[in-house]
C-alpha cells in the first residue's frame, strides 16, 4: 500500500497533476481473452481467464431448451432442469447446493428456448468441486419415480403461482408464442412452462431419454471464467468429463423462420385476473446473429426501457392512456431461429383495448421516423455501460462467452459484438422499423378482464 | 494450524489427482478437496489526507472501464437532535433530488442518460452518497458527487414529497410485526443511546427545511469525511478529479453528541408487545456486545456463522427443519461505530413462542459453553473465507469493505487479513468470545404477538413487561374483552351511498362503492372493491337500530384467488368461517367460535360507513373497538384529526379534517368534511400509491 501527504497543497485547490483530457473515443468492454478445447466426447470448453478477484465461475450450457420440445411433451426442458437438483451416483438429493453454499459460494439453473444452464460461483480454490459437481450429475444423474413425482408436483406449484394467479402473465406466456406457426416452427409456437396435461404426462422413460440425448458431453459447453489456472483446469476438465460417454447427435430443432409473412394475427383473452385491459403487440423478427439485431434492440429500448422511454412518455404521461407501457425484446430468451420484438400497455381505467392497440401501434409504427438522435446515443450509452458493468463479475463473463459461443458464432464473438450496436445509425433504425414493425407482420394480444 | 492442516489436505490430494488422471475411468466418489488458495491479491489502495481531513483512498482495479466514487460523512441518524429523529435520512434523500444547478428530474435524466447512477442513504452512523459511471463519464460523477454532497438545494417541494412517503412507510410499519419487533428490541437494547432513537410521525412532522440546511452545514463536512474511488483510474487522476471537485472544500470539526451508555442487563428480560389476534410472534433475542476494534469480532462473527449465520446453521436446522417451528430462524452481528450488538430472529406460530424462545436460548447457552465440536466450527469458517472474494469482486464491492473497515476505525491491514484472521480462529476463542457476546443469561428479548395468549407462558421463562404497540405499559387486566360505548350521533344516522374511483400515482384504477341502508328493524351496510389486478371483493355488514352486530357475509377474489367469509354475532359472541389472504398474500383458511365481540364492538367492514357519523370536531380522537373478522380477533382503530385543509374531488374544493386512522393492518389517512353530513372526500391507505377519491 503505497500513501502521501499532500498537506497544504490541496488546501488550495490546485490540482497536483493536470487532468488529464478525455478519451473520445466509445468506452468498449475490456476484451476477454478466450481459450477453447474439445474433449474427444464432443464436450466444447472455453477458458476466460483473469486473476482480478479470487472467484471462478463454472457454467454449463446443454444446447437444449423448450424448441428441443414436441408436442404433447411441452414444459419438458424446465422440468428436467430440476431433476438435475436431484441427486447423481455420488452426489445425495439437493447436496449438490449445500456443497456450494458451504464452499461460500452460489448456484442456480434456467430453461430457454434455445438453452439450459447450469452455473457455480466459487473461491478459486474450490474449482475442483465445481467441476466435479457438474460432471457427476451428467454421467450419472439419478432419474427415479419419486423425483419425478415430487419435481412435476413442484413445477406444476410454480406454473400456478408465477403465471396462472397472475394477471396477464397466462395470457403472455401461453399465447405470446402463437405469433409462431405451430405447423412450420413448433420449437418456438409454445411455451416453456408447458400445459398442465403435458407435465402430468411425462414418464420416467422420457425423462431417461430426454437425458441420454440431450445431456451428453457432446451436446454440452462449459465455460470457466475468473480465476484459475488454465493447466490446471485443462487437466481437471479431463480427469472429471474425459470419461463420460459421447452420446448419439440429437436432431435438429424444427423451425422455419418467417418474418413478415403476411400473416396478420389478432386474438381476444379473457383473464380472470385481470381488471384492466392489456395490450400485447409482437413483431416477428431475427436471430441475435443476423445484421438487423442491434438496430432492433436499441429500438426497442428506445420505445420501452425506462422512464423516458418514448412509450412512457407519450402513453402514459402524456396521453394518459395506459398506465404503465414498456417494450420486451426476446421476453422468453435469445432464439438462434427467430426474435421477437414486443410491446406492452395496460390500460387506462375507461380506455378501452381497441383504442389502446390503436394508440400503442401508432406510436411503434411510427416511431422511427420520430427519433432523435440523442435517443440513439443515451440508448448506446445504457447498453454500453449494462454490458461493461456486468463483465466485472465471473457469472456475467461467463454467461457472455456461452451467449457469443451459441447466438453470435463464436465465443471470440464476445469481444466484437459491441461494435455492432456502436456502428448503428438512425437511418438504420428506420429501415429495420419499416422492414420488421409492419402490421402483417405481428401478433395483436388484446386481453380483456373477465365479465367486461 | 489451520493453515497447516490445510496444506497437508493438498499435499495429501495432489498425487491423487494425478493418479486419476492417469486412470480416467475412475471417477472419484467423493468431492475433490480444496485447492491451495493463494494469499489473497486483495486490490492495492492509496490512502491521501487533504488538510481539511477529507481522506481520499483510490483503489485502481483496471478489470474494466468503470469507476465508482463514493462519499461518507460520520452523519447518520445518531447525530439527529433530539425530537427530529429522521432528519439524516430525510437529508440524505434530498441530496439528489435537486443539487447546484439541476432539479431532481434533471439529476436523474443526467445519470440515466450515461447509463450511470446516483444514490444517497444514511445509516446510523454514517451519510454516503456514491455514484457509479463509465471511466469516461468520470468527469461528470465527480462533478455530480460534489453537487450533490456540497450544494444540495433541499427544495421545497421535494421535501413534502419525501415527507409524505416516509410518513406512509411508517404507518404501515406499525401493521408489520416484524418492524415493531426490531423498532422495539432498538429502542430497549440501546436505551437513551441515540443508536435506540427511530424516526416517527411526529419528529418527521416536525422536520423543517432549516433543519436540513443546518444539519447539512454542521454535519456534511469535510474534517471526518471519507472519499473512495474505486476503478479503472490511477491514483494521481483520481486525485487531481478529487482535488478539483472538493479541493475547497473547508468546514469546521462538528460536535458530535457523545453518546450515552446503554443499559446494563444482569439477567434476561423479555418485553413482550402485544399485537391483539396475532396467530404468529416474532422473536428477537439479543445483547449489545463492544467496539468494532475488539480482537473478539472475528471469534464472535465464527460463533454466529454457527448458531445463525445461514440455513446450515444451527437456528435455522434446529427451529425449522428439526422442529418445523417456523420458515425461518437466523442470527446477526451489527457492528455500530460506538458499540455492536448481537440478535438472534424467529417468526413462529404462536402456540410454540414459549418452546422456540427456550430453545434459541439454549442454542445461545451452548455457543460459550463449550456445545460445538471444532469440526462444525471449521466448516462454518470455511464458509465465511468462501464468501469472502465473493464480496470483493467488483471495484464497487472493494471499495465498500475498504471504506467500512476506515471508517469502523479498524487497523490498516484489516481488509487484506480479513480471511487469514478469519482462519486462525480456534474453538476456544470461539467459546470465549461467544460468553461475553452472545449472553442468554443477560439478553433481551422482544416478542412481537398475542399477550392474552403468551403473557404466562413466557413468565415461566423470565421476567415479563407487557407494552402496547405504542409502548405504553399493560397489565393482564387490559387485555380482557370489555364492553364499550359507541359514541356516535345516532340521531344523524341516515342511508346514504358514496362512490369513489382508486387512484395508482394519478391514474384510475378500480372503484369503491359503499352505502348504508335502513334493513327491517335495523341497518345493513354494503362494499363493494375493485382494485386493479389485486382484489375484488363485495362485503354486506348485518346490524340491530343500535348498529349491535348481527352478521356478515364477503366474498371476492384476491389475485385470483376466491375469498370468502361468513360472521354471525350473538350474545356478546362471534363465530365465522371462510378463506382470507393472510401474511405475504397466501390465502388461509380462517374457523373461529364464540370469539368475544363484547357489546358497543362493530365489525371491522363497517367502520368507513358509519365514519360520517362519529362526532367531528378539530381536535377529536375516537377509539372503536372492532371485530377484525377476516381474523376472529378483536382489536382497537383509532381515528385522530391532526388537521383542517381543503381537499379537490371531483365534488368541488372542500375543507375537511385530516384524519390519522391506525391500529389496524391498514393504516392511513382519511379526508372527512369538516361540515356535516361529514361525508368521506378522499383515503389513502399508508404505504401505498393508492388514493380512494370520492366522485358522487
Amino acid at each position: 500500500m503505497r500513501s502521501w501527504c499532500i498537506r497544504g497543497v490541496c488546501a488550495l485547490g490546485a490540482p497536483l497533476v493536470p487532468l488529464v483530457p478525455l478519451a473520445l473515443a466509445a468506452q468498449s468492454p475490456t476484451p476477454l481473452r478466450i481459450e477453447s478445447f474439445t474433449l474427444p466426447n464432443g464436450l466444447r470448453v472455453h477458458l476466460a481467464e483473469d486473476h482480478s478477484a479470487q472467484v471462478v465461475a463454472v457454467n454449463v450450457w446443454y444446447d437444449v431448451g423448450s424448441r428441443n420440445e414436441r408436442p404433447g411433451r411441452t414444459g419438458f426442458a424446465h422440468l428436467f432442469e430440476h431433476m438435475m437438483f436431484q441427486g447423481s451416483a455420488n452426489v445425495a438429493k439437493a447436496a449438490h447446493g449445500q456443497f456450494i453454499e458451504r464452499a461460500g459460494g452460489m448456484l442456480n439453473g434456467s430453461t430457454q428456448p434455445d438453452r439450459t444452464n447450469y452455473y457455480n460461483v466459487l473461491p478459486s480454490n474450490r474449482l475442483n468441486l465445481a467441476l466435479w459437481l457438474e460432471a457427476d450429475r451428467m454421467r450419472s444423474l439419478a432419474v427415479t419415480a419419486e423425483n419425478l413425482k415430487n419435481q412435476q408436483e413442484a413445477v406444476k406449484e410454480e406454473r400456478r403461482l408465477r403465471f396462472d394467479n397472475q394477471p396477464y402473465t397466462g395470457a403472455f406466456v401461453d399465447s405470446l408464442p402463437t405469433m409462431f406457426d405451430a405447423t412450420n416452427c413448433f420449437a418456438y409456437a409454445h411455451s416453456i412452462i408447458g400445459s398442465m396435461d403435458d407435465l402430468n404426462a411425462a414418464t420416467v422413460e422420457d425423462v431417461k431419454a430426454f437425458f441420454d440425448l440431450y445431456y451428453a458431453p457432446n451436446n454440452a459447453t462449459l465455460v470457466i471464467a475468473g480465476d484459475f489456472d488454465p493447466a490446471l483446469a485443462r487437466r481437471l476438465v479431463g480427469e472429471y468429463f474425459g470419461g463420460i460417454a459421447r452420446g448419439p447427435s440429437p436432431p435438429p430443432a424444427e423451425c422455419t423462420p418467417q418474418q413478415a409473412t403476411g400473416r396478420r394475427a389478432a386474438r381476444r383473452i379473457t383473464d380472470a385476473n385481470a381488471t384492466l385491459p392489456a395490450v400485447i403487440v409482437a413483431y416477428r423478427t431475427v436471430p441475435p446473429a443476423h445484421a438487423d439485431h442491434p438496430a432492433l434492440e436499441l429500438l426497442s429500448m428506445i420505445l420501452g426501457d425506462g422512464e423516458s422511454s418514448r412509450l412512457n412518455r407519450t402513453l402514459v404521461r402524456d396521453a394518459k392512456v395506459a398506465v404503465t407501457a414498456q417494450a420486451l425484446y426476446n421476453p422468453f430468451g435469445p432464439m438462434r431461429g427467430a426474435g421477437i420484438f414486443g410491446v406492452l400497455a395496460i390500460a387506462n381505467q375507461g380506455i378501452d383495448p381497441d383504442t389502446l392497440q390503436l394508440r400503442l401501434t401508432r406510436e411503434v409504427q411510427g416511431a422511427a421516423n420520430a427519433i432523435t438522435s440523442e435517443e440513439l446515443v443515451k440508448a448506446k450509452n445504457v447498453w454500453r455501460a449494462r454490458t461493461i458493468f456486468a463483465r466485472q463479475q465471473a457469472l456475467e463473463v461467463s454467461e457472455a462467452v456461452h451467449y457469443a459461443a451459441m447466438y453470435l458464432g463464436g465465443p471470440d464473438a464476445v469481444n466484437s459484438d459491441a461494435s455492432r450496436y456502436e456502428a448503428v445509425t438512425l437511418s438504420d433504425l428506420r429501415r429495420v422499423a419499416r422492414n420488421y414493425l409492419a402490421p402483417d407482420n405481428s401478433l395483436t394480444l388484446l386481453v380483456v378482464p373477465e365479465g367486461r | 494450524m489451520v493453515c497447516s492442516m490445510r496444506r497437508l489436505a493438498v499435499a495429501a490430494t495432489l498425487p491423487l489427482i494425478l493418479a486419476a488422471t492417469e486412470l480416467a475411468a475412475q471417477f472419484p466418489t467423493s468431492p475433490p478437496a480444496p485447492l491451495r488458495l493463494e494469499p489473497a491479491p486483495f486490490p492495492p489502495f492509496t490512502d491521501t489526507t487533504f488538510a481539511s481531513g477529507l481522506r481520499l483512498i483510490v483503489v485502481t482495479n483496471p478489470k474494466q472501464p468503470v469507476i465508482s466514487v463514493t462519499l461518507a460523512v460520520p452523519a447518520g441518524s445518531y447525530v439527529d437532535p433530539l425530537g427530529r429523529s429522521g432528519l439524516a435520512e430525510l437529508a440524505a434523500g434530498l441530496m439528489t433530488k435537486g443539487a447546484g444547478t439541476r432539479t431532481a428530474e434533471q439529476i436523474a435524466a443526467t445519470m440515466e442518460g450515461v447509463g450511470g447512477s446516483i444514490s444517497a442513504a444514511a445509516g446510523s452512523d454514517f451519510l454516503t452518497v456514491e455514484s457509479a459511471v463509465l471511466l469516461n463519464d468520470r468527469q461528470l460523477a465527480f462533478e455530480m458527487l460534489a453537487d450533490v454532497v456540497l450544494r444540495p438545494t433541499f427544495d421545497n417541494g421535494e421535501l413534502e414529497l419525501l415527507r409524505k412517503q416516509t410518513l406512509s412507510a411508517l404507518a404501515l410499519e406499525r401493521s408489520q410485526p416484524e418492524a415493531i419487533a426490531s423498532r422495539a428490541f432498538a429502542r430497549a437494547l440501546y436505551g437513551d443511546h441515540a443508536y435506540g432513537r427511530r424516526a416517527d410521525e411526529t419528529s418527521v412532522g416536525a422536520i423543517t427545511r432549516d433543519d436540513l440546511v443546518n444539519f447539512h452545514a454542521t454535519h456534511v463536512q469535510p474534517s471526518q469525511a471519507l472519499l473512495v474511488v474505486a476503478g479503472a483510474i490511477e491514483a494521481p487522476e483520481a486525485l487531481a478529479l478529487a482535488t478539483a471537485t472538493f479541493g475547497a472544500w473547508s468546514g469546521r470539526s462538528p460536535t458530535l453528541p457523545v453518546g450515552r451508555p446503554a443499559p446494563q442487563r444482569a439477567r434476561t428480560e423479555i418485553l413482550l408487545v402485544h399485537r391483539p389476534g396475532s396467530v404468529q410472534s416474532n422473536i428477537v433475542v439479543g445483547n449489545t456486545t463492544w467496539m468494532p476494534n475488539d480482537a473478539r469480532g472475528y471469534a464472535l462473527t465464527v460463533a454466529n456463522q454457527v448458531l445463525g449465520g445461514g440455513s446450515d446453521s444451527r437456528l435455522f436446522t434446529i427451529l425449522r427443519e428439526q422442529k418445523g417451528w417456523t420458515y425461518g430462524a437466523y442470527s446477526g452481528v451489527t457492528r455500530g461505530r460506538q458499540m455492536g450488538s448481537f440478535s438472534a430472529t424467529a417468526e413462529v406460530r404462536t402456540e410454540v413462542t414459549d418452546s422456540a424462545l427456550v430453545e434459541m436460548l439454549s442454542l445461545m447457552r451452548q455457543m460459550g459453553a463449550g456445545g460445538v465440536a471444532a469440526e462444525e466450527i471449521e466448516r462454518q469458517k470455511l464458509t465465511l473465507t468462501g464468501r469472502f472474494p465473493l464480496l470483493t469482486e467488483t471495484a464497487a464491492q472493494v471499495a465498500s469493505q475498504v471504506a467500512n473497515a476506515r471508517l469502523l476505525g479498524l487497523p490498516t491491514d484489516y481488509v487484506q487479513t480479513y480471511r487469514q484472521r478469519l482462519a486462525a480462529v480456534t474453538r476456544e476463542q470461539v467459546m470465549t468470545a461467544a460468553r461475553a457476546g452472545i449472553r442468554a443469561d443477560a439478553a433481551l428479548v422482544v416478542v412481537v404477538g398475542d399477550g392474552t395468549k403468551l403473557a404466562a407462558p413466557l413468565a415461566a421463562i423470565a421476567p415479563v413487561m407487557m407494552v402496547d404497540i405504542e409502548g405504553k405499559p399493560l397489565v393482564a387486566g387490559d387485555l380482557v374483552a370489555k364492553a364499550v360505548t359507541l359514541d356516535l350521533d345516532f340521531a344523524r344516522l341516515a342511508p346514504a351511498a358514496d362512490s369513489f374511483t382508486v387512484m395508482v400515482q394519478g391514474q384510475p384504477f378500480g372503484f369503491q362503492l359503499t352505502s348504508l341502508e335502513r334493513e327491517g328493524d335495523g341497518w345493513r351496510s354494503r362494499e363493494r372493491t375493485s382494485l386493479g389486478p389485486i382484489i375484488q371483493q363485495q362485503t354486506e355488514v348485518r346490524m340491530g337500530a343500535d348498529l349491535a352486530m348481527r352478521a356478515i357475509r364477503q366474498t371476492g377474489t384476491f389475485q385470483g384467488n376466491e375469498m370468502k367469509l361468513d360472521v354471525t354475532y350473538a350474545n356478546g359472541k362471534a363465530s365465522g368461517e371462510g378463506m382470507t389472504p393472510g401474511a405475504g398474500g397466501r390465502m388461509q383458511p380462517v374457523k373461529y367460535v364464540d370469539v368475544d365481540a363484547p357489546a358497543g364492538t362493530i365489525d371491522d367492514n363497517s367502520l368507513q360507513a358509519l365514519i360520517p357519523f362519529f362526532k367531528w370536531a378539530p381536535d377529536a380522537r375516537f377509539t372503536v373497538q372492532v371485530f377484525a373478522s377476516g381474523k376472529g380477533v378483536l382489536e382497537q382503530r383509532t381515528l385522530r384529526v391532526l388537521g383542517s385543509e381543503a381537499v379537490t374531488v371531483p365534488l368541488g374544493t372542500i375543507t375537511a379534517y385530516r384524519v390519522e386512522y391506525a391500529g389496524g393492518d391498514a393504516p392511513g389517512t382519511y379526508w372527512v368534511e369538516a361540515a356535516r353530513p361529514h361525508r368521506v372526500l378522499k383515503f389513502g391507505p399508508a404505504g401505498a400509491p393508492l388514493e380512494f377519491v370520492r366522485v358522487r
